[in-house]
């Protein structure tokens, strides 16, 4: 035997032509100049031949000469390679052409049929056709002298889907090539499938999840392929930002970075990065402020350090007239509070956390700060200023986010925070704190990052525990479902915090459920995992059991309340027990506000009452922050410091950044901003200097520390029409249950 | 395998849930598009929490002779009325293809099991127990024993086998002896497409096995072409053929694996089947080591998660690789023959593919020679042919006949004749594929040589369907069409959109509203959907209207000129002629509303 023929030698329409063995029909007829017209194949690509606009017919020469018989269908000549003796019809021209033979103007109008088909299925023009002219089904109904589809357009739309900001999917323009899905799958995403069965069939992102929220990583590969309008750029989100050098795409492929990135993505981004050079001392950003961006830095060190100090706001009754009150700023060992927390570290919104006695870090190249100020656009955490000089890239949420669904970026991350978020979120638990460094080294490698996007269920009360998370990003709703179908969320997790621990200590169940509220990143460790942590380490198994044990039972009490009685009236169990609640009888009320002035008054010029919140018939119960079912003063703080405890009660801690997030989350205003005038110390440069600075503080109803049993609170005083008074729960609704008078001045106490 | 897990996660959870399938994808290392695309291509698998009954009528030729449009309507009602299922959950009602059980139409799935051979009453009547939540009694749909059949080379149970042990006693498996005889029956590939099975099983014997692969027998036991069930008789009553069949192929060819890929609704016949492989296995027939020859067989029961086009035999491979059952490109057509079956079936591998009752014939002519099987053929012909007879024939059922008997003798004869003593007016040689013939071609003789223009050769795989006067043939040619409609995968542009658009031209031509120029787009669709489709079910959706304008023309001209529709098609099922596939199940929710 010879070696094998490397060339074969055909004939399409009645050229004969010799190719390389391996050549397909299309590839050979290009090669004479004659294209044949295809929709689902784009040189590069593995054919699949489902468009039929590129079928051929194929006869084979005989022995004797003669050219045998057509084959009994058309063959695609995407698919097809070229063998001897072949003589393929292709039929392109040859309607309009006058020398055509007939068998080449019957594969011709098989074509146009084909292009017919699919053109009563499109909407004409689509969105690309519209704006560029150039949706290659529709260029290829022009060149056919297609107009209208003689068929019956289809009778429904297939639908859309603009859940991606950046791209648009127009399924009534799909064609079903699979080309996108072919491009996902070539770049190694492997997103994009291909769902249901027969016309109904359409392209799909994971398991039919909306394009934005499934695990596409937005490379736009597919927008690239789509021979249509299907898969569109569809722009969105404000892609230049106003400062620093913007970087063009060729700049940005030269970055390591971004040197995955498909260029045509990242033209569609242009702006959206810039770089900035900050000289040895320049502030990047600053705790509080409100920003949409995130850094990363190139060259240089940071330094990354909180302004404020570590306080309270405490009320403390003054002597004399009008039972002024004044607050004031306590660190928590000159005013403990019940169940403060006792984390060493602070988190924030960068790679790493804060020392909570010392609240400073330095950090350096590829490090990212502000991912979440950019993904959930929560506030600066911190304050970062530039070391020495130090060029860091500043970019947009729509380039960040490519950022991060690209794979190699995510596992770099991945490798970094492994390892952080066990040694600073873990360990700055102080019932963690003794884990020693060989077993979070141990640890590392079996731990997994994981992402929720906003929504997403992490897990659900009744499901099986099998992992114990860290928040890294994010923030995770705990929550629990009653009987009647109400839910009461127990608590919003952010950064630093834990859960799962319940489940598995328990009696392997779901206590709560758990829900991602933004974009939430957790450290996930497994069952097996978890278990042998504690068997190794009694101690923290002690303690965890403690903690698991204090909560369930106060879980148990709740839920024995709520068997007897509907959440509704639970929360109003919590207005019942309450020792003090302040009511505004409406009907009286003139809304003069002079209570709100009181209340400033008596709080150094800030008040704390705002004249809403649940109304009783002709009653305004000013509720206390406790009776929210849905405590959406959690979400967003960028340090976690407002917290719930065991009993619901809402506490804010020592280390918040007066950003006023909380205060803005709050539905009924009862978090408050309190401005103090402080001497401050730059932890950074040193220097000291005088700042108003300011804290959240919760309306406290002026119980606990500033008034005796028979005073009124300064809202209740300064009432000019006796519409505001101040009762105790019980009274209050034993009253109103039982059909009783109002309370009048008899019940003032 | 994948459609072995899919299966297992729905039967953990009644259905196919998101986390489920994330987890499974990483399981099994493959992305959660292919999962899903998989899943939502059966209709076996349900991505949503299943209702509480579901009332799945199929309304296929016979059926739709048989009343199935009234009993759909019907159970709609009933389920409207009773506002949803009894705790107001939804019910699932909706039309289904072909159950295979032509000879006891109609009939319907209740909560996925068969029930035929019934009255309209008693069918509604069990209906509303599922509606009700009420439990509904298993039905054994064995028509009874039938026999003896000359497709039996045996007498007794002691001698079933012995084609095989002969081989394996004749040493070096007799391999040649084996094709040889094959080749002298003239054995042909009985489900319809007639090619010489001596040549397949030669390709696959001549070929080495792949490098850390294997060879592989398939038998396609996938029937569900409207008015087919031969092969539903043929594995209930003769199983051992089949089995040992295969195990001669796998002696034969030098395949180590076997599957008989049969669909989800004969559950009769996949028990029989186990039972039966059971038995072989307990006689060392199958297994390590057959016989003590040193040869291996090892052979399964895969059960179809659904649809016809699955018996197109590379979508079924698709189907048992884990994919979407959609047929792979045929690029051998003309020239070499490299990606045929026999070189790249399963796996990739050399692959025997033969329908249920090619196999069947096999053990007969080994024991009683191909003279002798080719001499149980009549009128010149051939062989023997199993063939199933429904419509409006008073004795529907499946038949042992021999080849070249002529359509009339089958009609009339062996089937009872017209009910009602009406006239035939024309009959369906072979379900929808080569449409319907007019009354006076029943002359023809069964047989793989009888063509008709303009649908040729109409042997087809035997599923006769009769037709009595009054009926509406353009009525008959739209509910044919509408099978291959919404049974098309959807893979190439010709029969997704195409059979959509064939489907508007004929209910067009039925309710009067087409014209002259629609129907000259007919032959021009129906070219471009032969000439260009894939696979076999796109190629011959033309042929039920292609015939129809053929014969029946005046029929056609009928209709256009009074512009009349007259259908026993209800309102809504006329409605799927444009947009809804079929497939798309009415919701009944609480409340009795309806979701579609």
């Amino acid at each position: 035997m010879t070696a094998i023929a490397t060339n074969v030698t055909l004939e399409i329409d009645g050229r004969a032509l010799e190719v390389p063995a391996g050549t397909t029909i299309f590839e050979a007829a290009a090669q004479m100049n004659v294209t044949v017209p295809v929709l689902c194949h784009k040189a590069g690509m593995t054919p699949v031949g489902v468009c039929r606009a590129c079928c051929v017919q194929v006869q084979q020469k005989q022995k004797d000469g003669t050219v045998g018989p057509p084959g009994r269908t058309y063959t695609a000549a995407c698919m097809k390679t070229c063998e001897n003796g072949m003589v393929v019809t292709t039929g392109v021209g040859a309607i309009e052409s006058k020398d055509a033979g007939p068998a080449a103007r019957k594969v011709e109008m098989a074509r146009r049929t084909i292009v017919e088909l699919l053109l009563a299925e499109h909407p004409q023009p689509c969105e690309r056709h519209k704006e560029y002219h150039d949706c290659e089904l529709e260029l290829l109904a022009e060149k056919l002298g297609i107009k209208d589809p003689i068929f019956t357009p289809r009778s429904f739309s297939k639908g859309t889907d603009d859940s991606n900001p950046q791209i648009a999917i127009d399924h009534s323009a799909c064609i079903l090539c699979d080309r996108c899905a072919r491009a996902c799958a070539a770049v190694g995403n492997d997103v994009i499938g291909r769902m249901g069965k027969g016309l109904t069939s359409a392209i799909t992102f994971d398991d039919n999840q909306p394009m934005g929220e499934s695990s596409c990583v937005n490379c736009g590969e597919c927008m690239i392929n789509c021979p249509t309008g299907a898969i569109t750029y569809s722009g969105g989100v404000p892609t230049k930002l106003p400062y620093g050098q913007p970087l063009t795409v060729d700049q940005l492929k030269e970055l390591p970075l971004f040197s995955k990135i498909s260029s045509a993505f990242l033209a569609r981004s242009e702006g959206a990065v810039v770089a900035r050079t900050l000289k040895k001392g320049e502030l990047l950003c600053r705790q509080g402020e409100y920003g949409s961006t995130a850094y990363y830095i190139l060259s240089g060190k940071v330094d990354i350090f909180l302004e404020t100090d570590l306080t309270h706001v405490r009320s403390q009754p003054q002597k004399g007239l009008f039972n002024r009150v004044k607050s004031l700023l306590v660190p928590r060992h000159e005013s403990p509070r019940s169940e403060e927390g006792d984390r060493t570290t602070i988190p924030i919104d960068a790679g790493v956390d804060l020392d909570r006695d010392n609240p400073i870090a330095q950090v350096g190249v590829g490090e990212v700060i502000g991912e979440a100020a950019c993904l959930n656009y929560q506030p600066r955490s911190a304050t970062v200023r530039a070391a020495e000089e130090t060029v860091v890239l500043e970019m947009l949420r729509n380039a960040f986010d490519i950022l991060r669904r690209n794979k190699q970026f995510k596992a770099e991350m991945e490798a970094k925070y492994r390892i952080r978020a066990l040694e600073s979120h873990l360990k700055s638990v102080p019932m963690f704190r003794e884990l020693p460094a060989e077993f979070i080294n141990h640890m590392r490698d079996r731990v997994k990052l994981v992402g929720y996007a906003p929504g997403e269920e992490i897990c659900n009360q009744g499901d099986a525990a099998d992992a114990f998370y860290l928040v890294r990003m994010g923030h995770v709703k705990v929550f629990e479902k009653y009987a009647d179908g109400q839910t009461m969320v127990l608590s919003y997790l952010s950064r630093g915090q834990y859960f799962g621990e319940m489940g598995l200590l328990g009696g392997g169940e779901r206590t709560a459920n758990c829900t991602a509220l933004d974009h939430v990143e957790l450290v996930r460790i497994e069952k097996d995992d978890f278990a042998e942590m504690l068997k190794t380490f009694p101690d923290i198994k002690r303690k965890l059991t403690q903690v698991a044990h204090d909560r369930a039972a106060s879980n148990r009490a709740r839920s024995a309340q709520t068997k007897t009685m509907s959440l509704p009236q639970y929360i109003d169990q919590g207005l019942y027990q309450a020792q003090s609640l302040l009511i505004l009888d409406l009907e009286k009320c003139t809304r003069c506000d002079e209570c709100v002035r009181a209340c400033a008054q008596a709080h150094d010029g800030v008040s704390r009452l705002i004249r809403d919140g649940i109304r009783y018939d002709k009653y305004l119960v000013t509720t206390s922050c406790r009776s929210c079912r849905d405590p959406y003063c959690m979400v967003g703080c960028p340090v976690g410091a407002i917290r719930r405890k065991n009993d619901m009660e809402v506490i804010i801690e020592d280390h918040c950044i007066g950003c006023g997030r909380c205060a803005e989350q709050c539905p009924y205003g009862n978090i408050n901003m309190h401005p103090f005038e402080l001497t401050v110390r730059d932890l950074s440069t040193g220097e000291v200097r005088q700042e108003v600075r300011r804290k959240a503080a919760v309306c406290d109803l002026c119980t606990d520390q500033c008034l005796g049993e028979t005073e009124d609170p300064s809202c209740v005083y300064a009432c000019p029409h006796d519409a505001a008074h101040r009762v105790d729960g019980q009274t209050f609704f034993n009253e109103r249950l039982m059909g009783v008078e109002v309370p009048g001045e008899k019940t003032r106490i | 395998m994948i459609v072995h897990e899919l299966h297992e996660l729905q039967e953990k959870h009644g259905w196919l849930t998101s986390k489920g399938l994330h987890e499974l994808a990483e399981k099994l290392n493959v992305p959660v598009h292919h999962l899903h695309g998989v899943a939502s291509f059966y209709p076996h698998f349900r991505l949503k929490p299943p209702p509480k009954a579901t009332l799945h009528v199929c309304t296929d030729i016979s059926c739709h002779m048989r009343g199935a449009p009234a009993l759909l309507q019907q159970m709609r009602d009933m389920a409207v009325a009773a506002g949803g299922g009894s705790g107001g959950e939804e019910i699932e009602v909706k039309n289904c293809s072909c159950l295979g059980q032509c000879d006891g139409a109609p009939a319907m799935l209740i909560n996925d099991e068969v029930y035929a051979r019934q009255s309209l009453e008693q069918l509604a009547y069990w209906a509303g127990q599922a509606i009700g939540g009420r439990e509904v009694p298993a039905l054994s749909l064995a028509p009874g024993a039938k026999g003896p059949y000359r497709t039996n080379p045996y007498a007794t149970e002691l001698e079933h086998y012995g084609a095989l042990k002969a081989i394996l006693a004749g040493g070096n498996g007799g391999g040649d002896d084996v094709l040889k005889k094959m080749a002298a029956a003239n054995l042909k590939g009985m489900g319809g497409a007639g090619f010489p099975t001596n040549r397949k099983w030669e390709a696959v014997k001549a070929q080495p096995v792949p490098a850390g692969g294997k060879k592989y027998v398939i038998c396609n036991a996938d029937e569900s072409e409207v008015g087919t069930f031969k092969d539903r008789e043929l594995m209930k009553q003769l199983p051992w053929l089949l089995v040992e069949a295969m195990i001669i192929c796998a002696v034969v060819t030098g395949a180590e694996v076997g599957y008989i890929y049969i669909r989800h609704e004969y559950h009769e016949q996949i028990h029989v089947l186990e039972r039966e492989i059971e038995k072989a296995k307990l006689m060392g027939l199958v297994g390590e080591n057959i016989l003590g020859s040193g040869k291996k067989f090892d052979l399964s029961v895969f059960v179809s998660p659904g649809g016809y086009v699955q018996g197109e035999e590379t979508a079924l491979m698709e189907a048992i690789e884990g994919n979407r059952g959609q047929p792979r490109n045929k690029i051998s057509d003309v020239g070499l023959m490299r990606a045929a079956p026999v070189f790249q079936g399963l796996h990739a591998s050399p692959t025997v593919i033969n329908n249920v009752e090619t196999f069947c014939y096999v053990p007969a002519i080994l024991v009683k020679g191909p003279e002798w099987f080719k001499a149980q053929g009549v009128n010149g012909c051939e062989g023997l042919k199993w063939i199933g007879v429904s419509g409006d024939v008073n004795r529907p059922g499946v038949f042992e006949v021999p080849m070249g008997i002529t359509y009339r003798e089958v009609i009339e004869n062996l089937a009872g004749g017209i009910i009602g003593g009406k006239k035939m007016i024309a009959f369906a040689p072979s379900g929808p594929s080569f449409g319907l013939l007019p009354a006076e071609k029943a002359d023809l003789k069964l047989d793989w040589n009888t063509s008709v223009d303009p649908v040729g050769r109409i042997l087809g795989s035997g599923a006769v369907v009769a037709v009595a006067e009054g009926r509406d043939i353009v009525d008959l040619a739209l509910n044919f069409t509408r099978f291959y409609r919404n049974e098309s995968c959807g893979k190439c542009v010709p029969c997704r959109v195409g059979s959509q658009k064939m489907v508007d031209l004929i209910f067009g031509i039925l309710q009067g509203t087409a014209t002259q120029e629609d129907l000259a787009m007919v032959p021009q669709l129906a070219e471009t959907m032969s000439m260009t489709s894939i696979c076999g079910l796109g190629q011959v959706v033309a042929s039920p209207i292609k015939s129809v304008l053929a014969f029946f023309k005046a029929e056609v001209d009928a209709h256009i000129a009074a512009g009349r529709a007259k259908t026993t098609a209800d309102a809504s099922f006329r409605s799927s002629a444009t947009g809804n596939n079929g497939h798309t199940p009415v919701m009944i929710t609480a409340g009795g509303k309806v979701l579609r």
